[in-house]
C-alpha cells in the first residue's frame, strides 16, 4: 500500500508543527477534557494525518470539538502542539468545503466573528439571537438567557470600534 | 508621557488596561469590582482607547492571521498611545494577545499585513501583563484593607485552562504563582482547599453549542468541589465564571466567585452589596449563614 504524503505535509505546514514526531503514547487523548465526545480521539486524527485519510480527517466532529485548551500540550512528552493542528484542519476543511462534522460550532464562529466584522466588539444579546437562527436551537436556553437579562449581565446596547472601516481592512489583509 | 495622574489628594500611578468583550458586558460587575482593587493598589485605570475583540476562540479556530491581526492592532493602539504596560484581565484575551505579540515579533510578513491594515507596524513597545500577576504581588495591600474578614468560606481555586497552562506564551513560573494566588485569597480569610480540578476546562464556548457535554464537565468539577469540602469555587477568568454557575445538572450547584468580589466583600468596597446579586447561583444564603453579608 502506498501512503499518500501530500496532506500530512499540508498540515505540518500550515500549522507549523512536526507532525512525524508524534510516537502514539495517547497522553494527549488521555488528557483531553472533551475526548468522550468525540469521534476520533485527537492522537487518532494525528496518525489518520499520517495515514493520508484527508476526507475523514476534514469532516470529522472532533477537530470542532477541540476547544484550544491547550491540556494535550502540556501533556505531550514531544511538545506536539495538537490545537495548532486542530486550527490548520478547521481551516482546510472551510477551505475546501467539506462537509461540516459539526454545523453547530461552525455556526458559533462564523456569527461571532461576523460581529467582529461589523462593529468590532461582540453585541452579545443580537449575536446569541444569530446562533439560534443560524442553527434553530430556538428555544435551548431561553429561561437561562431571561434570568441573565433580568441579572442585567447583557448590555442592552452595542458598543463598536470608532471607524468601522478598519474592521473590513483587517478582513481584507488577511484574506489576501 | 507621565505615568502619574494627579487627582488632588494624592498622586495615583496610571495604569491601562485591555477591557475585552465579556467585561464589558456579562462579566461588567467584576469588571468594576476590579477596577475597585487597583483603586485600592493607589492605582488610577484607563481602558485602552478604542479597542477591538481580540477574536477570541473563533477567530484562531478558523483563521489564525485574523486571529493575529485582530489581536495585533490592540497592540499597535497601546503603542501608539504611548502605553508601556497594558493589563490584560481575561485569560483568553491574555493568551490570544501574547500569541499575536509573539508572531509579530517574529513573522515580518504578518507585521506587513498588520501595516497594511492598520497604517503602521508594531515596533515591539508595549510588555502585556495579566492583572492577577499584579494583584498578586501585593497581598498586603489587601490585608490591610480587610474589614470583614471572610471567615467560613472554604473555597477551591479554579484556575481553568488558559490562565496557567500555556508557560512559554504567559512566561511565569506557575508554581510560585499558584501558590501567590493562593495567599492572596487566604488574606481574606477564606481557607482554600486542596483539589484535583483546579486546572479542568470548564467547557469554553461548548457551553453553547453542546449543552449536555458541558454539563457533564461542569457536574464532575463541583462534584469535586464538593468532595474536598468547599463551600464555593473562586474563579480568576470572567467566562469560567459564567459556565461554572450556567451549566451542571446533576450536582447540587456550589456559588462560583470572581476573585475581586471576593477583596470587595472582604473590604466592603463600594457596590460590593450590588455584585453579589448577579450570580446565576445565589451566594447570598451562603455570605447570610456566615454572616457576612
Ligand atoms: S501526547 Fe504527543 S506523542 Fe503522545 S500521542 Fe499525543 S501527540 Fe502523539
Ligand atoms: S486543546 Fe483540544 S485536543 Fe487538546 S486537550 Fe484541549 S480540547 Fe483536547
Amino acid at each position: 500500500m502506498k501512503v499518500d504524503h501530500s496532506f500530512f505535509e499540508e498540515v505540518s505546514a500550515r500549522s507549523g508543527q512536526d507532525l512525524s514526531r508524534c510516537f502514539h503514547c495517547m497522553c494527549c487523548s488521555g488528557g483531553c477534557p472533551v475526548a468522550h465526545g468525540m469521534d476520533y480521539l485527537p492522537n487518532q486524527i494525528l496518525r489518520m494525518i499520517q495515514l493520508g485519510m484527508r476526507q475523514e480527517v476534514l469532516e470529522s466532529r472532533a477537530i470542532w470539538l477541540c476547544i484550544g485548551c491547550y491540556a494535550c500540550v502540556t501533556e505531550c512528552p514531544n511538545r506536539v502542539h495538537i490545537p495548532y493542528m486542530m486550527d490548520a484542519l478547521r481551516e482546510i476543511a472551510l477551505h475546501e468545503q467539506v462537509r461540516i462534522g459539526e454545523p453547530d460550532i461552525w455556526a458559533f464562529h462564523r456569527e461571532f466573528l461576523k460581529q467582529v466584522g461589523k462593529r468590532g466588539r461582540i453585541y452579545e444579546l443580537e449575536f446569541m439571537a444569530r446562533y439560534k437562527l443560524a442553527t434553530g436551537n430556538l428555544f435551548q436556553d431561553a429561561v437561562m438567557g431571561m434570568k441573565m437579562f433580568r441579572l442585567g449581565r447583557l448590555e442592552l446596547l452595542p458598543s463598536s470600534v470608532k471607524h468601522k472601516e478598519i474592521m473590513k481592512k483587517i478582513r481584507e489583509a488577511c484574506d489576501e | 508621557m507621565s505615568n502619574v495622574r494627579n487627582t488632588g489628594e494624592k498622586r495615583l500611578r496610571r495604569v491601562h488596561y485591555y477591557p475585552g468583550c465579556s467585561l464589558m458586558s456579562s462579566a461588567r460587575d467584576f469588571g468594576t469590582s476590579l477596577f475597585q482593587m487597583f483603586r485600592l493598589m493607589g492605582t488610577w485605570v484607563e481602558p485602552l482607547e478604542d479597542w477591538n475583540c481580540c477574536g477570541a476562540s473563533p477567530a484562531h479556530s478558523v483563521n489564525p492571521d485574523y486571529a493575529t491581526l485582530l489581536a495585533g492592532r490592540n497592540i499597535l493602539l497601546a503603542e501608539r498611545q504611548g502605553i508601556d504596560d497594558l493589563y490584560v484581565v481575561c485569560p483568553s484575551c491574555f493568551v490570544r494577545l501574547r500569541t499575536a505579540e509573539k508572531i509579530l515579533a517574529t513573522d515580518a510578513s504578518m507585521n506587513a499585513k498588520l501595516a497594511k491594515a492598520c497604517g503602521r507596524e508594531y515596533e515591539g513597545g508595549v510588555r502585556l501583563k495579566f492583572t492577577p500577576e499584579i494583584l498578586s504581588d501585593a497581598p498586603s495591600v489587601f490585608e490591610k484593607a480587610v474589614v470583614n474578614p471572610l471567615a467560613g468560606l472554604r473555597g477551591v481555586l479554579y484556575f481553568g485552562c488558559l490562565l496557567t497552562r500555556p508557560e512559554w506564551i504567559t512566561g511565569f513560573d506557575i508554581r510560585p504563582y499558584e501558590k501567590k494566588l493562593k495567599k492572596l485569597v487566604n488574606v481574606l480569610d477564606v481557607e482554600t482547599l486542596d483539589w484535583s480540578h483546579s486546572k479542568q476546562c470548564c467547557g469554553s464556548h461548548l457551553a453553547v453549542t453542546k449543552p449536555d457535554m458541558v454539563d457533564g464537565m461542569v457536574d464532575r468539577i463541583r462534584d469535586h468541589a464538593r468532595r474536598a469540602g468547599a463551600n464555593c469555587i473562586i474563579a480568576f477568568c470572567p467566562l469560567c465564571q459564567v459556565n461554572l454557575e450556567l451549566r451542571g445538572k446533576e450536582v447540587e450547584p456550589l456559588p462560583v466567585f470572581y476573585i475581586s468580589e471576593l477583596i470587595g466583600l472582604a473590604a466592603k468596597l463600594p457596590g460590593h452589596e450590588g455584585w453579589v446579586k448577579k450570580h446565576l447561583v445565589d451566594p447570598r444564603p451562603l455570605l447570610n449563614s456566615l454572616g457576612l453579608v
